[in-house]
């Protein structure tokens, strides 16, 4: 079987380089058969490595210890999930599991493309086999994944494995790695298209509006993985945070900063053909910080419980993205007189400038972050000595710019395209304005003395103002005209804008999620070494322990303790944190137990036992709002997929030109705006 | 055999979940300090102070020492100070804002002042030149215009 998997890798390995020569000759010299094999090759690469992962996945499936892997991230106690889970729990299957996602990626771009864009298409081949081909190296020669345990010539099999580790035995963990990679890897067919476009000079935006689509939905997988990272996180670490500002956690959110500044200033190249450099540097940035963050999390270069471990393979991702970035700043340095903007800026007061500002914040933030997590490296590269950036310092940089964000979220659709007139903004910024400063000063007045609360808190009702005042003009607007309800026309308006309106929801489910980070500012809480029976408060909790209870499971044995849960002496809920040990490793993990509320959470942690006497050591902790983090994340999720249904109406954005200037009279507050 | 097992995993459990009091070392003081310096566990990015488990490699030891010389007499910034001395800086929680730290600082804003200027930049680049004289259009191609534009505004109101 191991014999199968490595031999269809190495073939892989081959198909694959001959499908990058084979693309890239069949391209210049114009032959078509060379473009077709090359087509097909992409299909069987497909298939081999989907034989390979196949059987890597039925080894962990059936226990097959005589696979290092296999018995490395496997046992046989362990539930059918976390064994498929194990496929991507190492560094060796989740190199693979890439490679597969990039097949599967290759594959399906082929197929969807394979009767259009003639000319571009073999150089998107080209792109995403070379990537293919270094992940095929390293699947090959660097971290096979089907080696096997030997004492001198014999192969001998374990009676069992060490199991997965325990903190990723949980379901969320099961789905968030397939997600970020698949938004990881998904950036690949943007960034092909757009070097591909290069490369063969193409007049107009053609990669944007084909890869419109594409970059939506990995953006989307990024949210999704990121966001289940941090619902692990604030279940599974039991401290009840969900962003510690890891270097892994920061790597995966880096391209998806930049993926955001993406998909803000692609509209400015759409609707102006403006940008086309800057957005060519933004699809590249993305697509090579995906793989710099692969590389972090792989090559042990900062320090990180999520990383797999220090290895040599650092270097290996290092040489890639040095050739990598060297030829991409090189192709649009040449291509620079095919990229030159279409239109001018005609007012700093424009839609277009609130973008220049978007992208500027946005890429401030990652670079801050990116900054902090290179830091440790950097002053231990210069100094000799390292020095530590933690939570504090992001906390600190991030929090003013993440409020600057939150504030051109809302700004930014109240400014017209083009150029904006002083009436048009007062009329557009007054309410929403007042209202943020009426919602501060009652906040204030409640006793809220927290600035940056006070300032996002504000900020969110502003953003909000601006949306709702958004939604209900067109519907009010639609209802009127087409007499239907106000419900019926929000639905049809947004039909008719999917983009517009579903960016909008977006913004929402941004807007929702910075209310839940807000809520951060009044956490409270309290560790406490309890006996049996005795009370303690946090909040306006009482808390009692009234029994203590142990198990056994097929894969682990627990304690629990049993919690009730009063509010003015009545009991409202009963809550039982968990002790675990995992018999295979031996690891002791903690499985809280949260009672969720709209308004907080109750957090409770299992710590230890008490000292002396029967009782037990309780981490308690309030989080107020943390659910609209969560709440948050479903409205992005909606909004993202609306944005991806085509909408009823086509816009074609024209590119218009001022053929001269004439006065008419319009009545105030009859301006359309755009 | 099963049964002892299981005795054998719930004593362990029991074992590692029973740790020094530490109760003995949470309080405000031994929070205030240890929020200045880092959890160098190498599991969480958090400081001392904010290092949530219980028996933490490293932020349990630290805290002990941070009461033990509290007790001694020891003010914040000798602590801290004796911490850098045994570990080096990065027994700090962020960087310094002196010598090498304060680039650490710094950076971030100085990439929000190069993008601030190179939006300058391509505002002054890319800008409109100043509006040209009023060209009077003519009426036939305005009614041209308006018609239109009146077509596309029923066209996206239909």
């Amino acid at each position: 079987m191991e014999n199968v998997g490595a031999l269809s890798l190495l073939l892989a390995f081959c198909v694959a380089i001959f499908a990058l020569f084979s693309s890239i000759v069949g391209a210049w010299r114009k032959n078509l058969f060379l473009v077709a094999a090359a087509q097909r090759s992409v299909y069987l690469v497909w298939a081999l490595i989907t034989t390979a992962s196949g059987l890597l996945l039925y080894g962990l499936i059936e226990g097959d210890f005589r696979l290092q892997y296999v018995a490395s991230h496997s046992n046989k106690a362990m539930p059918l999930l976390y064994k498929i889970t194990a496929w991507w729990g190492g560094q060796e299957g989740s190199l693979l599991f890439w490679s597969w996602i990039l097949s599967c990626y290759g594959a399906v771009v082929v197929f969807t493309n394979r009767k259009q864009f003639k000319t571009i298409m073999p150089w998107v081949i080209g792109v995403i086999m070379f990537t293919q081909i270094f992940f095929l190296i390293l699947n090959n020669f660097v971290v096979p994944p089907f080696q096997l345990w030997a004492i001198g010539r014999g192969i001998i099999t374990l009676p069992d494995g060490q199991g997965l580790n325990p903190l990723l035995q949980t379901p969320s963990m099961a789905i968030h790695p397939p997600m970020l990679y698949l938004g990881y890897v998904g950036f690949i067919v943007p960034f092909a298209f757009a070097i591909a476009s290069l490369i063969t000079k193409q007049p107009g935006d053609e990669w944007i509006h084909t890869t419109r689509r594409w970059t939506l939905v990995t953006w989307l997988f990024q949210t999704i993985g990121i966001t289940l990272g941090m619902g692990w996180a604030y279940y599974v670490l039991g401290w009840g945070g969900y962003w510690a500002w890891d270097p892994v956690e920061n790597a995966s959110v880096l391209p998806w900063i930049t993926a955001t500044a993406f998909l803000h200033s692609v509209m400015m190249q759409e609707k102006r053909g403006m940008m086309k450099v800057w957005n060519m540097v933004l699809v590249s940035a993305t697509f090579f910080l995906c793989i710099f963050g692969t590389m972090l999390t792989r090559s042990g270069l900062v320090q990180s419980v999520h990383a797999f471990g220090i290895s040599s393979i650092g270097n290996y991702f290092a040489t890639f993205l040095a050739i990598g970035i060297a030829a991409t700043v090189w192709l649009i340095l040449d291509r620079l007189e095919f990229l030159k903007s279409e239109s001018h800026l005609e007012s700093v007061v424009s839609r277009e400038s609130g973008f220049l500002f978007n992208n500027l914040v946005l890429l401030a933030s990652c670079f801050a972050v990116l900054w902090g997590t290179l830091f440790p490296v950097i002053s231990e590269a210069v100094t000799g000595e390292k020095i530590s950036v933690d939570a504090p310092f992001f906390n600190k940089v991030n929090i003013p710019i993440g409020l600057f964000l939150l504030f051109l979220t809302g700004a930014g659709p109240l400014i017209a395209w083009r150029r904006s007139s002083p009436d048009s903004l007062r009329r557009n910024f007054m309410w929403p304005t007042i209202a943020m400063f009426v919602l501060m000063a009652v906040l204030f007045g409640a006793g809220i003395r927290n600035e940056y609360a006070l300032l996002s808190f504000g900020l969110c009702l502003f953003v909000t103002a601006t949306i709702a005042s958004e939604f209900i003009k067109g519907a009010i607007a639609i209802a009127h005209k087409e007499s239907m309800n106000v419900v019926r026309a929000t639905i049809e308006l947004t039909y008719r804008n999917t983009r517009r309106y579903g960016g909008y929801l977006v913004h929402m489910g941004v807007v929702v999620m910075f209310v839940g980070f807000t809520g951060a500012a009044f956490n409270k809480d309290l560790i406490v070494e309890a006996s049996m029976g005795k009370s303690f408060n946090i909040g306006r909790y009482e808390l009692k322990i009234t029994d203590i209870k142990d198990g056994d499971e097929e894969n682990y044995a627990w304690m629990k303790a049993k919690i009730d849960v009063l509010v003015d002496g009545q009991k409202i809920d009963t809550m039982e944190p968990e002790r675990r040990i995992y018999k295979a490793s031996r690891q002791p993990t903690s499985h809280v137990d949260i009672r969720r509320r709209l308004n907080e959470d109750l957090f409770l942690n299992f710590a230890a036992m008490a000292t002396q006497g029967q009782g037990a050591v309780i981490q308690a902790y309030v989080f107020p709002l943390v659910s609209w983090i969560w709440v948050g994340f479903w409205v992005v999720l909606i909004g993202t997929i609306i944005c991806l249904i085509p909408s009823k109406i086509k816009y074609s954005y024209a590119r218009t030109e001022v053929v001269g200037t004439t006065t008419t009279n319009v009545s105030k507050g009859s301006h359309a705006k755009t | 055999m099963q049964r002892l097992k299981t005795l054998a995993l719930l004593g362990l459990l029991t074992t590692l979940s029973i740790a020094q009091n530490p109760m003995d070392f949470i309080s405000p003081e031994i929070k205030r300090v240890g929020m200045k310096l880092a959890c160098l566990c190498g599991s969480c990015r958090n400081s001392v102070g904010d290092c949530s488990m219980i028996a933490c490699g490293y932020a349990f030891p630290a805290k002990q020492k941070i009461k033990q010389l509290q007790t001694m007499g020891a003010s914040d910034q000798n602590i801290v100070g004796r911490f850098v001395k045994e570990q080096g800086r990065k027994a700090l929680s962020e960087p310094e804002s002196t010598g090498f730290g304060l680039l650490g600082w710094l950076m971030p804003g100085f990439a929000v002042l190069i993008g601030l200027i190179a939006i300058g930049v391509y505002i002054k680049r890319f800008r409109s030149p100043m509006p040209a004289p009023a060209v009077p259009v003519e009426p036939a191609a305005l009614a041209d215009y308006a018609s239109t534009a009146a077509k596309e505004l029923d066209r996206m109101e239909s």
